[in-house]
């Protein structure tokens, strides 16, 4: 049985060129839709990358009592050196607990192209580099905490206007000067940083948004929250950094990536009617090809296999030829939405996503005409012309 | 048109060949007719855009600023009126409900003269401090009629009494403007000023202008930014027309989204159509040299070739562009409400750009087949060795 699939899809297969622009059809059909499936889901995948790179499993970010983000959450200034002295919390070399009081708020920027955007700004204290130890420079100088000074991330420096080392940017009651460039590798590098202290006391804030810890390790979670969320002074949710990040950059981009999903779905049936199309006339074509082989003694299944076969390497060949395009045309590309800044992304997750999707409309355009090619009468197809 | 029958007859030969290209067509168009629609949304909404009409809220401030703002806005040269507003941001029952209140005062009616409101609505919520006008697409999302009661959940806007539900009345259902296809809901600023806390009383989200020279709002915008630039209360500002002419959707270029997806759809269907008209013209090879000898001249045969190949694309244009229309209406049903999208329009533009491309694929398909057929020689296509 085996032998025979093996031989007649052989056999199928060297008359494809015979059959090359018809063959085209299911080849441009999926290389089409998966190209624009992917470009599209560059956008949602290169975000949730960007968030997922923010998150470390070292570390715990600790917001108010239910808060699913940054922005909805208050910690009070009472509350911070509490957190700060729960167990689990890596310790610097001056033995200082490694948490950090965060601040974050939303400022105003001119896209490059003269729109009007905004990003995130946020605080960082005096713990913040040893928290987040990629964090580095590399233009410029580090702010100096108590003053009124910004560093601008290389994202955000390429998408706005007015972010060079000597640009001002304004806050309430005065200019501030940016002074050096940083980079993260991750969603921090579209956003500003300050220090905490001068932010809050410039934007009249009275509590910070989160206090972000350094784990003694990965393990110390457990510690760290119970110590805190058994502690009746506090009020607080703590989370894995790397799952909040998980689960902020899903909740943010899942509307993104399902408009990625329909448009791609719906060109998908589009490119099904097309594969239909093509293995039909296939058949018809090798009508009496088959026929022979028929009658020589190869089983209908083997014919039928082969029929599916064909379709699915035109369909997987499409797919990562779109696949591939998507990727020249998206892959690394810095690009924003919202207050995000991002890098553009068509990851090895998104290869095989192409693969499946080609697979699946393969075996849906070819089952029909494999199993018109298996049933018809031998007699019949080779009398046909 | 007397070669119909001829075309109809050579299409109908391969009843599968012939559906599955329609069906591929018209998915092809939906999409065309969608992604080109919301364009014409948005060129919809640029065209309506006022040039004089311009929006400024705090850079910073989550409370909002001091309404003084909005009378120091009032100073600067250039301006001709002012409304100052406040947002109520929540949901209603369920936080995915998302709902948006917007709060004005009374010059509300003279700067946004264009929002189709009536000065009876207008004097209604005046008159009735918990009172609220709904827009019929808002009134349809929430199920409401005039005399219903609409409560919604805001924690973001703090009552002075604790509570974070707000209770309105819908005193009238107004007709939407195009340019703001997912509706509005708006009432009184004071019923909004006077449940406050104190501290949080005479703070407003945003101030809305008009300028008295609609060509010179731009500087007039520049004027705002930078009297707050170094206050306490920096301002945002930007005018209505720069607002809406980027197809600014979050910094994303939409127009080259849509133009992208909708040409891979026309690239999928003109390998499909060139490839069905191609077989189908190679598998009447010499009933086409029959034809010639008959006397068929080469117009004729070319006639025919582009009818069989226009028919299925006009055809399918017109339905996928049909789904399209009916698709759009049902979007609001099916996304998240207030995702920020706004619909497709299927306007004439969006028939006429389907019709051409129809066309165009139609063209291209037939274009090789032609050639082909103009060229044959009749002797040898007759003996069926061509």
């Amino acid at each position: 049985m085996l032998r025979q699939i093996f031989i007649v899809t052989a056999l199928n297969f060297r008359s494809l060129v015979g059959r090359f622009w018809q063959s085209m059809v299911i080849v441009v059909g999926l290389a089409a839709t998966i190209a624009v499936m992917l470009s599209m889901l560059s956008l949602s995948t290169g975000m949730r990358e960007a968030y997922a790179k923010a998150g470390d499993p070292d570390r715990a970010i600790v917001v108010s009592k239910g808060a699913d983000q940054e922005g909805q959450s208050a910690i009070t200034r009472a509350d911070a050196p509490v957190i700060a002295d729960a167990p689990g919390i890596a310790k610097d070399k001056d033995g200082k607990p490694l948490a950090d009081r965060g601040l974050n708020s939303g400022v105003p920027v001119l896209r490059k192209d003269g729109s009007k955007g905004f990003t995130t700004m946020r605080g960082l204290a005096d713990k913040g580099q040893g928290v987040r130890p990629e964090l580095h420079i590399v233009a410029g100088r580090m702010f100096q905490p108590g003053k009124r000074e910004l560093i601008v991330g290389l994202g955000a420096q390429a998408m706005f206007q007015h972010m060079q080392i000597g640009d001002k940017v304004i806050l309430p009651a005065g200019q501030w000067p940016i002074v050096g460039v940083f980079a993260t590798g991750d969603l921090l590098e579209g956003q500003l940083l300050g220090d905490t202290e001068t932010m809050l006391a410039a934007l009249h804030k009275t509590s910070y948004n989160s206090v972000l810890v350094r784990l003694t390790s990965p393990n110390a979670l457990d510690t760290f929250k119970k110590a805190l969320t058994t502690n009746p002074a506090l009020s607080v949710t703590v989370e894995r950094h790397s799952d909040w990040y998980k689960r902020v950059g899903d909740q943010s981009t899942f509307v993104l990536a399902l408009l990625g999903y329909v448009v791609g779905a719906v060109m998908a049936v589009g490119a099904l009617f097309g594969c239909l199309n093509t293995m039909y006339a296939a058949v018809s074509v090798r009508g009496r090809e088959i026929a022979t082989l028929r009658a020589l003694g190869y089983g209908a299944f083997p014919v039928a296999v082969s029929v599916i076969l064909e379709a699915i390497l035109l369909a997987v060949t499409g797919a990562l030829l779109g696949a591939f395009i998507a990727w020249a045309l998206n892959d690394g590309k810095q690009s924003m939405f919202g207050a995000m800044v991002f890098h553009l992304s068509v990851s090895r997750a998104q290869f095989e996503l192409a693969v499946t999707w080609a697979t699946v409309v393969a075996l849906l355009g070819g089952i029909l005409p494999s199993i018109r090619a298996a049933r018809r009468p031998v007699v019949e197809a080779l009398r046909a012309t | 048109m007397r070669y119909l029958p001829l075309v109809w007859a050579a299409i109908l030969r391969k009843p599968t060949r012939a559906v599955l290209t329609l069906l591929s067509v018209m998915v092809a168009f939906t999409l065309f007719g969608l992604t080109i629609g919301l364009n014409a949304t948005f060129d919809l909404m640029a065209e309506k855009a006022r040039a004089d009409r311009i929006y400024t809220w705090p850079r910073f401030g989550g409370s909002g600023v001091p309404v003084a703002v909005a009378r120091q806005i009032e100073a600067i040269p250039g301006v001709k009126a002012v409304t100052a507003i406040g947002f109520i941001p929540g949901y209603v029952q369920d936080p995915k409900n998302q709902a948006f209140l917007i709060m004005v005062d009374q010059n509300a009616a003279k700067v946004f003269g264009d929002w189709n409101i009536s000065p009876q609505m207008w004097n209604a919520v005046w008159k009735d401090r918990t009172g609220i006008v709904m827009t019929r697409a808002q009134a349809e999302r929430w199920h409401k009629k005039v005399g219903d009661t609409f409560t919604m959940i805001s924690k973001a806007v703090k009552r002075a009494d604790g509570r974070t539900d707000w209770t309105f009345k819908v005193l009238a259902i107004a007709e939407d403007v195009p340019q703001n296809s997912n509706g509005f809901v708006f009432g009184n600023y004071d019923y909004i000023d006077k449940a406050r806390p104190t501290a949080d009383q005479g703070k407003v989200s945003e101030v809305d202008l008009l300028a008295t020279d609609p060509s010179a709002s731009a500087d007039v915008a520049q004027r705002i930014d930078h009297k707050f630039a170094n206050s306490a209360t920096p301002m945002q500002t930007i005018t209505e027309k720069l607002a809406r002419s980027g197809n600014d959707f979050g910094g994303l270029d939409i127009k080259a989204i849509t133009h992208g997806i909708a040409l891979a759809g026309m690239f999928m269907v003109l390998f499909l159509t060139a490839n069905g008209i191609a077989q189908s013209v190679r598998e009447r090879f010499t009933e086409f040299a029959t034809l010639k000898t008959l006397g068929f001249s080469d117009r004729a045969v070319t006639a025919m070739v582009v009818l069989e190949s226009a028919l299925p694309c006009i055809l399918g244009a017109a339905l996928g562009v049909g789904v399209a229309a009916v698709l759009a209406r049902q979007i609001p049903k099916l996304m998240p409400p207030n995702f920020g999208i706004p619909l497709p329009t299927i306007s004439p533009m969006v028939i006429l750009w389907a019709a051409v491309s129809a066309f165009l694929v139609a063209l291209l398909s037939a274009a090789l087949p032609i050639l082909r057929l103009r060229q044959m020689d009749i002797a040898t296509a007759l003996s069926g060795r061509a």
